[in-house]
Order: C-alpha cells, then sequence, then structure tokens
C-alpha cells in the first residue's frame, strides 16, 4: 500500500490470509514478540494465537508516513527508518513488534519530546470480531474523517480488533545525543527549559537526554550542568520492572511512597517501580463505558479472552 | 429567496448580501461577549435582518429588541473578513423601524429629548439639575444608569483666535466644559488660535444612532451652517468626530456639510502631525503611566486611535490595553438606555485596564469617559493630560 | 422547557421564535431548521441537567460553541434541544509548570493563548478561525491549523475530557496521567463531532513558546517548483512550524486587498516557518533558503523582527478579506492529498471550477498536503448552488481518488456524510457505528451526523445491550465524589 497518486490502496494478500486464520468464531489473540504477555492478565487457556504480517509495506519519507506489517520487529522498523534519517515515537526493544507495541500502548522513554505512542498511528488495518478486515484511520498525517478508531485500538491490547497493517507518522532522526546526569531539583530542570527529550529522576539524580543541534545541545548541557547535571553518561539507568502513570506535578510525592524503588519521567508522569503500583480507581459508570465498548466491538469476548485494559482496576462509586 | 429586491427595512441587498455568516465578529461584539447569544451579535442580527427582508419573518418584539440590543460600536466591521458595512445596515434598520415598520424602542420621551440636544441653555439647566440631584442624595439612581458624579460649576470659554475652530458638541459641552477648556490651552500652546462657538449646536451622532436619520440630517446641517468656512474643525469628542465624518457621504447633503467632514478632524489626529509644535515635556519629569482606551468611534469608524497613543507618548508612558478595542459599553445614550448590559460589558473593560497596572485611563470621548469614570475609574481624556503635563508636569489638575 | 427554565432560569434558556431561526445553521452554508429550543448553562450539572431534561422528554440534544464549524456539525437535525457553550467561558484552573488547565468548552482559542502568553505557553492548535472559536469545538472536530505539522491535531494537545454522557452522567475521559487505564475514549471522543455526548470541561496539553522563529516568504514562477521544494524541505529533515503555500491568483488578490509584500505576478507562494532552539533554527532557515534557490524561487525574503513576521501572516490570514472583494460568498473546501499528489490535484480542481464556470483560488497547509480550494460565488445567482454542491463532489472525489481523505480539519457532518461510504467499506462504518453505540445507543446525540444513515445500532450485528446501563435521571451525586467540574 503506497500512498501514490494511482489510486486508493486494494487489500493486500496477507491482510486477507490474517483475516481467514481468524475465522468468525472461537478465542483466539495475536501474539507479538512475546515480550509484554503479562499485561492485561493472562489468557484464557485453549486460545488460539496467530502472528500479524511482518515486513516494511511502504517507506515514504517524503510524505512523513512508514506502513509495515504490525508483526515487524521494531528493531527492523527502527533499522530501515534510519537509513532515511528518520524514526517513530515508539519504544524499540529487542524482540516486541510494532503490533505489539501499539497494542501495549507504552510511550517511549522519549515521549516527553515524542509524544505518546497513541499519536503515532495513522492508520490501522485490522481483522473485527466476525473475521473481517477493517480499516481505521487514513494514510494522511492530517485526517479528521470519521471517529479516530487508531486512538481507541492503541492500549486496548488486542480486545477490540486484530492490528494487521500500520500506518505510522514519522519524523527526522535527531542528530547526535547526549546523556547528561548528577544530583539535582527535578522542578528547577524541568524549567530550566533546555528542550530534553527524556528526563528521568530517582528521587535523588537526574538523567537528560539531549539532542539536536551541536551548538543547542552545547547550550543545553551548560544550563542544565549548572544545576547539577554535570556528568556526561552512556545511557539512562537501568529501569524498575513495574509501570505506572500519575500526574507529572505530583511526581514530586513519589519518594514518600516508593523509597529509593523508582524512576520517574519528570514532565511525563510514567514511572518505573520496583514495586507494583497501587490498583487505579475508575468510576463505575466509566467502567460501564469501556465495557459497554468492548461489547459492541466483541459480543462473544474471543478476542485475547481473559486479557483487559481494565485488568486490575478498581471500581468505585 | 434572496433577491435585490428592498424589503420591510429598505436595506441595500448587496451590502446585506456580503455576510457569509463565518462567525469572525462574535467575539468583537460586547453584547455578544457578555450574553453568548447569536441574536445579540452581528452575524445573527445580519441573520434577522435578512429574515425580515428577504424570508418574509414578521418584525417582530424579538426583532426589535435584537435590533436595540446593539451598541452601535462597529468592531464587527473592523473584524469582518468580507467587509460588511454592519454600521450601515444597522441604522438603516432603525430608521425602518423608528418610522413605524416595526416596534421601535425610540419612545416619544427619546425623541423630544434627542430633539432638544441643539438648546445648549437646555441642556445646561439640566446638566446642573441632575449635578445637583447627585449631591443631595439621588446619586444612586444616577450611578444605576451608568452616570458619574457631574460638575455643577462650568468654566468659561473664551475664543483665542481664528487658526481652528474647536467643535464644543451638545452634552459635552453641558457637563465637560474643563475638558474643552484643556483643548484651548493645548492647541493656544501649540501657536494655534481657537474659535469657540457661542451657540455650537449638535452633531446629529445619537439622533442617527437612534435611527432618526430626519432629525440627525436636520442637527447637523444646522451646525455646518454656522461654522466659519476654510479652517479646520476640530473634535475632541470620537462619537461626534465620527458623525460628522459620515454626514458629508449623505446623498443631497448640503455643500456646507460635505466641506464640514472633509475639514473635520479628531483633535489627536491634528495634534499628531503638530507634535513639532507642542510644548516639550520637561526632561527630568515623571512619566506617570497612563492606559488608553480606543472609543470604538475612534477606531472603528475613524481608524484613528493611533494618533491618541502617538501624542500621549510624548508626555507619558502609554499602556495599550489587550483587548483589541472591545467597546466599552457606553454607546451614547446606551448606557441609559440598556445599564444592566452596559454595566456588564464595562467589567470587561476595566478589568482590561486593570491588566495595564495603570492608574489613570485617557479616553478620546466623552460617553466612554463618564461610563468608565461611573464604574470607578479615574478618567482623563487625552488633551486633559497633555494640558496637565504642560502646566504642572504632572497629572494633578 | 418548563423543566429547563425550572433549573437553568429564564434567562438561560431561548423560547422566542425569531431568536431560536438564528440558531438553525452554523458557518457552512446547510441550513437546517430552527431548533425548538436553546440553553445556555454555564456549569457541567447544568449541562448534565439539559441532557436528562431532553432524554426524558425522548428529544435528541445537540451542542454549539461558536457555529463557526463549516461541515454542518452544529446544524439542527431532528429538533434537539441546542446546548450552547458560550456562556462557559472561564479557566478553571491553570498549572504552568504542569504546563496543562482545566478550561470550560467555552473558552475561545485565541483568548485561551492570550491569557498563557505571559507564561511563555500556548495552545498549539491554531485554526484559521481561532479568534472565534471554542475549545469545545475544536475537541469536536480535532482541528487543525497551519501549526499542526509539527505540533499535532487537537488530539494530541488534549489530555482529558469531562463528558455528559447522553445518559446524563457524566464522566472524565483520559486523565492527568499519561497512561490512564482501560481504552483510550479520550482519543475516540475528540473528532467525534458531538456525537458521543457534550464536553463540559477539557483539560488542555500547554506548549512552551519557541525559543527562536524564523519566517520566510518565497515567491516562485513555477506551481511545479513550489510543490518540489515542499517535498525537498521534508525530505531534508526539517519539519516546519507552519508551511502554508497559496496560488499565484490568491496571493494578487491578497495584495491589492492589504499589501503585505506578496507578489501580484507568481504562479505560487509559500510562508514556511521554523521554530526551535535557536542554532537549529539558523540552520533549518537556511536550508529552507538553499533548497528555495535550488528549485529556482525568484524570490525568498525572511521576516527581520517580529513586526515583519506578522505582516507576512498578515497576508496569508486575508485570504477571505481579499475575496469578498471579488465576489459575496465563498465555499471553503476542505481535503488532504499526498503531498506528492497535490499539483496533479490542484490541476484537476481548477479544471473542475472551470467546468461549473467557478471562480477558484487556492490556499494548501502544504506542509501535510491538506488542500483549501475557494470557490467564490454570488448565492443570489440562480441555479449557482447547484453548481457549488457539485463542484464540491467531484473535488472530494479527485482527493480520494488520488490517495487523499475526506476532511484534514473541518469534519464530515453533515457535508461529507454522504462521501463516507467512498473511503470507508461497510464493515469500517459498522466499526465506527459501534463505538458510536457503546456511548449513544439510542442516537441522541447530535444525531445524523458522521455515519451516513444506516448505521444504527440496532442494525449491526450482534451486540448486547450494555451492562447496567444507567437509564435516564441517573443522579450526578457520583460526578461530584470524582472530583468533577461541576
Amino acid at each position: 500500500m503506497g500512498v501514490s497518486a494511482a489510486g486508493r490502496p486494494a487489500p493486500f494478500a496477507a491482510m486477507d490470509a490474517l483475516a481467514l486464520e481468524v475465522g468468525p468464531t472461537g478465542p483466539v489473540a495475536a501474539v507479538g514478540g512475546g515480550t509484554r504477555g503479562d499485561l492485561g492478565g493472562a489468557l484464557d487457556a485453549g486460545t488460539r494465537t496467530v502472528g500479524a504480517p511482518q515486513g516494511i509495506l511502504a517507506l515514504c519519507p517524503e510524505e512523513l508516513v512508514v506502513t509495515v506489517g504490525a508483526g515487524t520487529p521494531t528493531t527492523e522498523l527502527e533499522a530501515a527508518l534510519a537509513e532515511v534519517g528518520q524514526m517513530v515515537a515508539l519504544p524499540v526493544a529487542e524482540g516486541s513488534t510494532v503490533g505489539g507495541t501499539l497494542a501495549a500502548g507504552h510511550s517511549s522513554l522519549h515521549a516527553l519530546a515524542l509524544g505518546p505512542a497513541r499519536d503515532a498511528l495513522l492508520q490501522a488495518r485490522a481483522v473485527d470480531a466476525w473475521g473481517r478486515v477493517v480499516t481505521a484511520g487514513g494514510p494522511t498525517v492530517k485526517n479528521v474523517s470519521g471517529f479516530d478508531l487508531c486512538r481507541l485500538l492503541v492500549g486496548s491490547l488486542g480486545t477490540l480488533a486484530l492490528l494487521g497493517e500500520v500506518t505510522l507518522r514519522t519524523r527526522p532522526r535527531w542528530r547526535a545525543g547526549v546523556w547528561v546526569a548528577g544530583v539535582a531539583d527535578p522542578a528547577g530542570v524541568l524549567a530550566a527549559g533546555a528542550g530534553p527529550t527524556a528526563l528521568l529522576w530517582d528521587g535523588e539524580r537526574v538523567w537528560a537526554h539531549l539532542a539536536g543541534h551541536t551548538d543547542d545541545v552545547a547550550a543545553a548541557a551548560a544550563r542544565l550542568a549548572a544545576l547539577g547535571c554535570d556528568a556526561v553518561v552512556d545511557g539512562p539507568p537501568p529501569l524498575p520492572p513495574h509501570r505506572g502513570s500519575v500526574a507529572p506535578s505530583t511526581v514530586g510525592e513519589l519518594p514518600a511512597g516508593h523509597g529509593g524503588g523508582f524512576v520517574a519521567e519528570l514532565g511525563v508522569g510514567t514511572v518505573h517501580t520496583q514495586r507494583a503500583p497501587e490498583a487505579p480507581a475508575m468510576p463505575r459508570r466509566l467502567h460501564e463505558l469501556h465495557c459497554s465498548v468492548k461489547a459492541r466491538f466483541d459480543p462473544d469476548g474471543r478476542l485475547a479472552p481473559g486479557r483487559s485494559p481494565l485488568h486490575g482496576v478498581r471500581v468505585t462509586g | 429567496m434572496q433577491d435585490a429586491r428592498r424589503g420591510p427595512l429598505g436595506l441595500d441587498g448587496d451590502t446585506l448580501a456580503g455576510c457569509v455568516q463565518c462567525g469572525l465578529c462574535l467575539p468583537h461584539c460586547p453584547t455578544f461577549r457578555v450574553s453568548g447569544e447569536e441574536a445579540r451579535s452581528p452575524r445573527g442580527r445580519i441573520d434577522a435582518m435578512r429574515d425580515v427582508e428577504w424570508r418574509g419573518a414578521p418584525v417582530g418584539a424579538g426583532f426589535a429588541e435584537a435590533i436595540d440590543s446593539c451598541v452601535g460600536c462597529r468592531g464587527c466591521e473592523t473584524a469582518c473578513p468580507s467587509g460588511v458595512h454592519f454600521g450601515e445596515l444597522l441604522e438603516g434598520t432603525r430608521h425602518a423601524l423608528a418610522a413605524g415598520a416595526g416596534p421601535s424602542p425610540v419612545g416619544p420621551l427619546q425623541r423630544w429629548g434627542l430633539a432638544r440636544l441643539d438648546r445648549p441653555r437646555l441642556l445646561r439647566a439640566g446638566a446642573l439639575a441632575l449635578a445637583v440631584a447627585q449631591r443631595v442624595g439621588m446619586g444612586g439612581v444616577t450611578r444605576r444608569r451608568n452616570l458619574p458624579l457631574l460638575p455643577v460649576r462650568r468654566e468659561p470659554l473664551r475664543s483665542t483666535g481664528d487658526d481652528v475652530v474647536l467643535l464644543t458638541g451638545c452634552v459635552m459641552d453641558a457637563v465637560q466644559r474643563d475638558v474643552h477648556a484643556a483643548a484651548v490651552r493645548v492647541l493656544t500652546a501649540a501657536g494655534f488660535g481657537v474659535r469657540v462657538q457661542p451657540r455650537p449646536g449638535c452633531c446629529g451622532a445619537l439622533a442617527a444612532h437612534a435611527g432618526l436619520s430626519g432629525l440627525a440630517a436636520r442637527q447637523v446641517d444646522a451646525l455646518a451652517a454656522g461654522l466659519p468656512a476654510g479652517v479646520p474643525v476640530l473634535v475632541d469628542s470620537a462619537g461626534c468626530g465620527a458623525a460628522v465624518l459620515e454626514a458629508g457621504r449623505r446623498p443631497g447633503a448640503p455643500a456646507a456639510v460635505v466641506s464640514l467632514s472633509e475639514r473635520a478632524v479628531d483633535i489627536s489626529t491634528f495634534l499628531a502631525r503638530e507634535l513639532r509644535r507642542l510644548p516639550a515635556p520637561s526632561p527630568d519629569a515623571a512619566r506617570p503611566v497612563v492606559a488608553v482606551q480606543d472609543p470604538c468611534h475612534l477606531r472603528h469608524v475613524q481608524h484613528a486611535h493611533e494618533c491618541v497613543h502617538e501624542v500621549l507618548a510624548r508626555y507619558v508612558e502609554v499602556r495599550a490595553l489587550d483587548d483589541e478595542g472591545l467597546c466599552c459599553g457606553a454607546g451614547g445614550s446606551y448606557s441609559l438606555r440598556h445599564p444592566g448590559e452596559a454595566a456588564a460589558i464595562r467589567e470587561r473593560k476595566l478589568a482590561a485596564i486593570g491588566r495595564t497596572g495603570a492608574p489613570v485611563v485617557a479616553s478620546a470621548n466623552p460617553g466612554c469617559a463618564l461610563h468608565l469614570a461611573a464604574g470607578g475609574a479615574t478618567v482623563l481624556h487625552p488633551v486633559q493630560v497633555i494640558d496637565r503635563m504642560c502646566r504642572t508636569g504632572s497629572l494633578a489638575p | 422547557m418548563a423543566d429547563l427554565v425550572a433549573e437553568l432560569g429564564e434567562g438561560a434558556v431561548l423560547t422566542e421564535p425569531a431568536a431560536l431561526r438564528l440558531y438553525g445553521h452554523d458557518a457552512s452554508t446547510i441550513r437546517g431548521d430552527a431548533p425548538p429550543v436553546v440553553c445556555l448553562p454555564r456549569t457541567s450539572r447544568q449541562v448534565a441537567t439539559c441532557v436528562r431534561v431532553a432524554v426524558a422528554h425522548g428529544r435528541p440534544f445537540m451542542a454549539r460553541g461558536a457555529g463557526t464549524g463549516l461541515a454542518g456539525g452544529a446544524v439542527p437535525t431532528g429538533d434537539p434541544v441546542v446546548i450552547v457553550t458560550t456562556r462557559m467561558d472561564r479557566v478553571l484552573h491553570l498549572d504552568v509548570p504542569g504546563r496543562r488547565a482545566w478550561v470550560q468548552p467555552g473558552v475561545l482559542n485565541l483568548d485561551l493563548d492570550r491569557r498563557l502568553a505571559p507564561h511563555g505557553l500556548q495552545f498549539a492548535p491554531d485554526p484559521s478561525s481561532q479568534q472565534a472559536c471554542t475549545i469545545g469545538g475544536n475537541v469536536a472536530n480535532n482541528s487543525g491549523g497551519p501549526h499542526c505539522l509539527a505540533l499535532g491535531v487537537t488530539s494530541a494537545h488534549v489530555l482529558a475530557v469531562e463528558v455528559v454522557l447522553p445518559d446524563g452522567e457524566v464522566v472524565v475521559l483520559g486523565g492527568d496521567g499519561p497512561e490512564p487505564p482501560g481504552y483510550d475514549l479520550r482519543g475516540a471522543f475528540v473528532g467525534s463531532e458531538g456525537t458521543l455526548g457534550v464536553a463540559t470541561a477539557v483539560l488542555v496539553r500547554l506548549t512552551p513558546l519557541p525559543p527562536a522563529v524564523e519566517t520566510m516568504l518565497v515567491t516562485f514562477d513555477d506551481l511545479d517548483r513550489a510543490a518540489a521544494t515542499v517535498s525537498a524541505i521534508i525530505a531534508a529533515g526539517i519539519v516546519p512550524a507552519a508551511l502554508e503555500m497559496m496560488d499565484g491568483g490568491l496571493a494578487a488578490v491578497v495584495e491589492d486587498f492589504c499589501g503585505a509584500g506578496y507578489p501580484r505576478d507568481a504562479a505560487a507562494v509559500l510562508l514556511v516557518e521554523v521554530d526551535g532552539p535557536p542554532h537549529q533554527v539558523a540552520a533549518d532557515a537556511a536550508v529552507v533558503e538553499a533548497i528555495a534557490r535550488a528549485e529556482q524561487a525568484r524570490a525568498v525574503r525572511g521576516a527581520a523582527d517580529d513586526a515583519e513576521r506578522a505582516a507576512l501572516w498578515k497576508g496569508r490570514k486575508s485570504a477571505f478579506g481579499a475575496i469578498a472583494r471579488i465576489r459575496p460568498d465563498y465555499y471553503l473546501h476542505d481535503t488532504v492529498v499526498p503531498r506528492a499528489a497535490l499539483v496533479d490535484v490542484l490541476r484537476q480542481v481548477r479544471a473542475i471550477a472551470e467546468d461549473c464556470d467557478l471562480l477558484v483560488f487556492n490556499v494548501f497547509h502544504a506542509g501535510d498536503g491538506n488542500l483549501h480550494p475557494l470557490l467564490l460565488f454570488d448565492a443570489r445567482e440562480p441555479g449557482v448552488m447547484d453548481r457549488v454542491h457539485s463542484a464540491g463532489r467531484r473535488i472530494v472525489e479527485v482527493s480520494l481518488a488520488a490517495g487523499g481523505v475526506l476532511s484534514g480539519e473541518h469534519g464530515i457532518g453533515l457535508e461529507k456524510r454522504g462521501f463516507m461510504a467512498d473511503m470507508f467499506g461497510p464493515a469500517d462504518l459498522e466499526a465506527q457505528a459501534r463505538l458510536r453505540c457503546a456511548f449513544d445507543p439510542e442516537g441522541r446525540s447530535n444525531p445524523d451526523k458522521v455515519l451516513p444513515g444506516g448505521s444504527r445500532c440496532g442494525d449491526l450485528a450482534g451486540g448486547p445491550a450494555s451492562p447496567g446501563s444507567a437509564g435516564p435521571g441517573a443522579g450526578a451525586g457520583d460526578a461530584a465524589e470524582a472530583g468533577l467540574w461541576v
């Protein structure tokens, strides 16, 4: 599926094959690299698994889009984009697939500059609970035609539809970046306006990633060094296993709750913790709404049974 | 069906057709800002006019009210990307209503009052009576009608030469003589002899805004006939300046009126041209901070508001408002007829003035000045600012 | 009616026919019927009341901001209770260090920017109607604007929305954190054109004003070269803050109107703006200029200061004012095509206009392929509206054929509902309808918009009623508990 003037894209053989594999009935789930099978609860025993098509289908750097099979490893996508000087706003990890990453909905460590993962998906061809191919979104970077199902699909853990092919928004790859770190006040660093792509804090030390024009990076590094981040380091600290989401302005309260066992993304609010986070609360009516969406898209509950983005949520009211 | 025939309101079809209902005028309309209602917005008023003119809608009380609730500030004209002449449509509609096309808010008492604006002694007597009444306990009543404390004493005004004529007007001469006196002093100090008319007359602005265009025409014609020819006519009231400017465009206007509209100029525009002749400010004088309110008729009709900023900047630190010239709610007689709305609109203007941090605001229009003062602001006319800075080096009287 | 007045007060309920007629249309060319009643609430609680009363009387409801929409999204259908948000114009809470703010839906886009500017912040989406349009409207349409190329459209700048659902209950979609639990219902709500409920408070993400900006006006004698320059800029790894193109005819008209320094005899002009850290900006500006000259640009003029920058943008923003002197009416189209197809589509648009005997000028957000053909006409001319709509249909067809989408900014509303089946297949439309039914099973919220008739909840295969859905009249007690802006 290229974005050529030749006409609208025809269904690809790979998507049809996936749809056939999924079929109209029976429990089924998509599996990518199996790196985050722990999310959303365990799949029911006996659930059939399918894999999405793999491979780069269309690379259009001048259009700022790339279309790939959802089963493509994120490392392969990153390499292909790097060759044309571009990147996507998705986390890249060994073993993970593009589709799996979108289904999990976790943003990259550089969300502060790149934005959340959900903003990266422009168009998705997926298989619905009836085994049909559906297209959500459009192939262009700007599109408000109809409802934004792409955003609904990101983070849905494959419970509404199974991603087969996705078109992602790309952006220029940033030039050489550098990580600096040191003991500093997180509020001060955030307010310094040095334009970091990532800012991490473990309660004591702050890590910042700076990228862009060499002179701007040097100026930013100097500003941060003056605040305490004066050491150049190889990379971010190792991240504790659990992932939570808090309001960025409340990051200062984390040491009280987690002691030294956390790394927080300043300005974003994603927190990586040693201890599993508290079950998030959700009002009853909102919970009903989420369940209603799931029920409409998958009345028989056959897509990824046992798994849900609502897993572990505490219903209140 | 839209066609070019004139309907019950007699409005020009092309002018009425120019609006594409885009809505970009809404935020610039004071009555829309305080009410949030489409009927109290330029777009809504135009659509209502079209309903009547083109689609056979009745001219009912609702329509009349929508038209009457308009302040007439013409801020929408400045904002309109299609260049619709809303002022023309508004006055045309008001004229039609006053002439009987529908219920008119202009009652007999108001008509009587408007026709008496060219009687200076009557105006003076009325103003004096109000001023006294305010001092013996009726202040509350007049405050609710958005009138500040009016002066009891009135300075005598004397001509100092014949280089220019100062239009002293009707209401302004009755209650704001001190502004005229300051204008005469400033102009004289700049080397211009000022002639002041003994029986000035009225420019017809208030009558025109009420839709009584016949009365307005008679008033401005009489005014023009009584003025000396060949010299610039300076106007220190933005509302009067706008009226005089537009009077010359009236089809069939007498030569004296056309000549007047060509010679008339807002006093700040005149002073801006003659900046070098104004007394220089003392170099070590403190420069007080003054906010400048742009009266709608100066900004949106005469397009001359920047001259005020330019002239004042010579003497004080000028702070412009950040509200793109949104009306203050005075609107000629609007603040008397719709005191609640006018006060609500004023709140926004006072807030904008407050945001500048200036303790004093300069307003080139008497109506605005009175209205803002009634809301608690300390208001001076730009010529008063210049006059005081020249005479005392400060804003003290 | 009486119920509404009892709850909101007389001054907040409009029932007079002359006033109601004015709400029968928005800024599009589509006219509807006057609604039976218009409400002007001030709080979330009052909005919830309006919805509950509408539902209790078996009526649909429809939200309206400033009514500047161009696709008929705020044209009443089905005799709805119209809920106007213009009196909900307060910024509820501004968190400068956190770069976010809770605002009511009636806050005007530009008013918000003015309030934020002293803090060095802005709300990124800047549609051309920003001085008049409301944040609520931006959320409903997922609005864009020239500066969305680099920063993203409204969805990227909304963190949470407090919504009154079609059953009258209030929920907050999204949240203060980056990854709230569950589905991204917030993302589904943005751009849903009022069909899923009414937004009563929006948590907006604020963007720092860039440290450095460079703006350039580039003149071309050849349209293909102008388009090639756009592609080359993107290919060079630069994502400009704004990349606007106007065809030569429009530039000439604009120059006659406001003298902004635009050429009168060019084939096309490009307005390029790059922003960011100072060295990056300087480097990018140099690259843009080099590319332009390599593509035989006749002139490259950079703004020396803020005043000059404002003057350059004035030209772009005066487009409507300029064309008003040529014809009294205009129809602003909105499509997106891949950038590579831009020149070809442009030629086809010109041919269509000529064929329909209409004048056309083009302004586009060239950076993201968002094309805005401007058809000029006099609505009083007999038969012209048919030609205008016919031209519109053909422009949409041409854009879709080129691999584009139906709308880049204006939304579907009523205007493009009939084209949805050209862009989406039956299964795709069904999926969209499922989303809608999950929120609004009875089709009460702004009915008949976006999806073509036939995509009704009852027609969908399967789908039991949502478990435990609350009936109308459910209390708003939970809302207060959840700490909402009621």
